[in-house]
């Protein structure tokens, strides 16, 4: 074969894996859209019954067709603040000590290890959360008297657990990325171990330190069954201060244990309340997307200068 | 060169595709769904069916009595289970299909506490005590004559057959039972785990489920004053107040594995595993009978 011939082949493959890639990647997308579409055409009854706005009063009761979901968004949003206070210092530390302190086999031996608790499903971590975390909490929650271990500080917990292995792995990325020769200039310029990491490699991975808590936060918002299994699922428990700490010793609804509960099988058949739980699912692939979106645009973005 | 390969992937992805397709398309499997109540004694009654016909059958209790219904107006179930009377809403949702009910058993409602409460005292209570308690008036057991200790209520969710037998007790109508705020517990099983782990609790559960050990079943003080407690002779001879009946639903007449699996179910072994479970069986004389 003439290297003409070999060019041409080379260039013909080329060309035929961008057009496969393209259609691929054409699918995903389709898929996608093709997913918002029918929520959205599916929440239209709910739409025109009561307006989306409806979506952001405080009463949910779908026998009265009142589908109010700030409880929920305010459990959401209460379940992942818990859980990224908790795991956000707890993956950046052990990104720091993977990344900075381990050597270089340790390091990887360590992100497999904690690459290998992000793979594990959900709902076990659901199940230990029923098992132990249940009546650990009832200890540190004593203060607010709690009624039962089912509470929004439980779920907070359990997945401050679940999203750590997140957290750390994609922190741990971003502060590998940053060059070593930062690091030999920080030492040559005389700046100590500890200084360099703080005042060199941290400033310089912020972004992608930054992503790997959004993408946690995103993880933490969508997370369904093991939150389901340990929140109480209680409706309309919206907290007369929305900053205190007590409502989090009550039990209560985020829109993820909402939408995986029974709920869904009375409302398929009734198209408004059907397309109230829609609007909720809509609401929720609105936010984590925006998360998620910000997150990896940010560890995109970071572009290591040498 | 890469055209050949190209092709050889898609005869090979079309065969792969053909050879799992091929069973399905030979035996038609049973599937059921519904409610955790009716679940035991039909999963016992399929694993006879299955060794005796070689057929295959599937239950499963996805969002229990209203996932029963769902599955089968959606056609995802060839028989749904329910521990409930069919509704007009069933019919309304699936105007399609044709529910017919085919009862195999009843069942009583429990309210049942947790043992500190039992312990504590508390055997009985009256509609007026438990819609006390529904209503938020009601927050302590010292109240009704137990420890001082809150009550904490967990819910049977909405959908569950328990709650729908539940509210018609207590308000003659489930549309009337006023909107609440508790938390919600789903399939019997998780009822149970969780009025057992929790200390001043009180649920509804299927009586069959209320152990003694775990969880305890109360009394119903009758708004005649009558104290009777969920026993199968009283719910037999309809004393307690909260029964409902354990049925399955086809769409249409059962026919085919459907019908072989309801006439097991109606048949002296199928009524000895209703037995077996805690429920109580059809009487001899109504064996037969199919409430539309």
């Amino acid at each position: 074969m003439s290297s003409v011939t070999v060019e041409r082949i080379r260039r013909g493959r080329i060309d035929s894996l961008r057009y496969v890639s393209f259609a691929l990647s054409a699918v995903a997308a389709a898929a996608f859209l093709g997913l918002v579409v029918l929520f959205a055409v599916e929440a239209l009854p709910f739409a025109r019954r009561a307006g989306w706005g409806a979506l952001f009063a405080e009463r949910w009761s779908y026998r009265t067709e009142e589908f109010g979901a700030l409880p929920m968004i305010y459990g959401s949003l209460a379940v992942s603040s818990v859980a990224l206070a908790i795991a956000g210092p707890i993956g950046l530390g052990a990104a720091v000590f993977l990344a900075e302190v381990l050597p270089r086999r340790a390091r990887i031996a360590g992100k497999v290890g904690i690459e290998l608790l992000a793979g594990i499903p959900s709902v076990v971590y659901g199940l230990l959360g029923v098992l132990l975390l249940r009546d650990w909490m009832l200890r540190p929650l004593a203060r607010w008297d709690p009624l039962s271990g089912d509470t929004l500080a439980t779920g907070g917990v359990l997945l401050a657990v679940m999203i750590v292995p997140t957290v750390a792995s994609l922190a741990d990325d971003a502060l590998a990325a940053v060059p070593r020769s930062q690091r030999w200039a920080a030492r040559a310029l005389g700046i100590g171990r500890a200084g360099a990491i703080l005042r060199v490699v941290v400033p310089q991975a912020l972004p992608g330190l930054f992503s790997a808590l959004l993408l946690g936060l995103g993880r933490a918002l969508g997370e369904t069954v093991a939150v389901f299994l340990v929140i109480g699922r209680q409706d309309n428990q919206w907290p007369e201060r929305l900053l205190s700490v007590a409502p989090l010793a009550a039990a209560g609804q985020t829109v993820t244990s909402k939408l995986g509960g029974s709920e869904t099988f009375v409302a398929y058949g009734a198209p408004v309340h059907w397309g109230a739980l829609l609007a909720l699912g809509l609401l929720l692939l609105a936010v984590v997307a925006a998360i998620s979106f910000t997150g990896s645009w940010l560890a995109l973005r970071r572009v290591p200068r040498a | 060169m890469l055209r050949t390969r190209f092709r050889l992937l898609l005869i090979s992805l079309a065969s792969i595709l053909a050879a799992t397709a091929r069973p399905a398309l030979g035996a038609e499997p049973l599937r059921i769904n519904g409610s955790t109540t009716v679940n035991p004694v039909v999963v016992d009654a399929a694993d006879l069916f299955r060794a005796e016909t070689g057929s295959t059958v599937f239950v499963d209790t996805q969002g229990g009595s209203s996932g029963g219904i769902a599955a089968l107006g959606e056609g995802r179930a060839e028989i749904g289970m329910i521990s409930r009377e069919l509704e007009p809403d069933d019919r309304t949702k699936f105007p399609q299909v044709k529910f017919q009910a085919t009862r195999i058993g009843t069942d009583a409602l429990a309210l049942v506490v947790s043992k500190d409460v039992w312990a504590g005292g508390v055997k009985v209570l009256s509609r007026s005590q438990m819609q006390g308690i529904y209503e938020g008036r009601t927050t302590n057991w010292k109240a009704l004559g137990g420890p001082d200790r809150r009550i904490v209520f967990f819910n049977k969710e909405p959908g569950r057959g328990t709650w729908e037998a539940f509210a018609k007790w207590l308000y003659g109508d489930p549309k009337k039972a006023p909107v609440v705020s508790f938390p919600e517990v789903g399939a019997n099983e998780e009822g149970r785990n969780k009025v057992s782990s929790t200390r001043g609790a009180l649920s509804q559960l299927s009586a069959a489920w209320a152990d003694g050990k775990t969880v305890f079943a109360l009394a119903i003080r009758r708004d005649d004053g009558k104290v009777v407690p969920p026993t199968t002779a009283a719910i037999a001879d309809g004393s307690y107040p909260i029964a409902r009946p354990l049925q399955v639903v086809t769409n249409g007449a059962p026919q085919g594995l459907a019908k072989g699996m309801i006439d097991l179910l109606l048949s002296p072994r199928g009524q000895a595993l209703v037995t077996r479970h805690g429920y109580l069986p059809l009487a001899p004389a109504s064996a037969k009978k199919r409430i539309p």
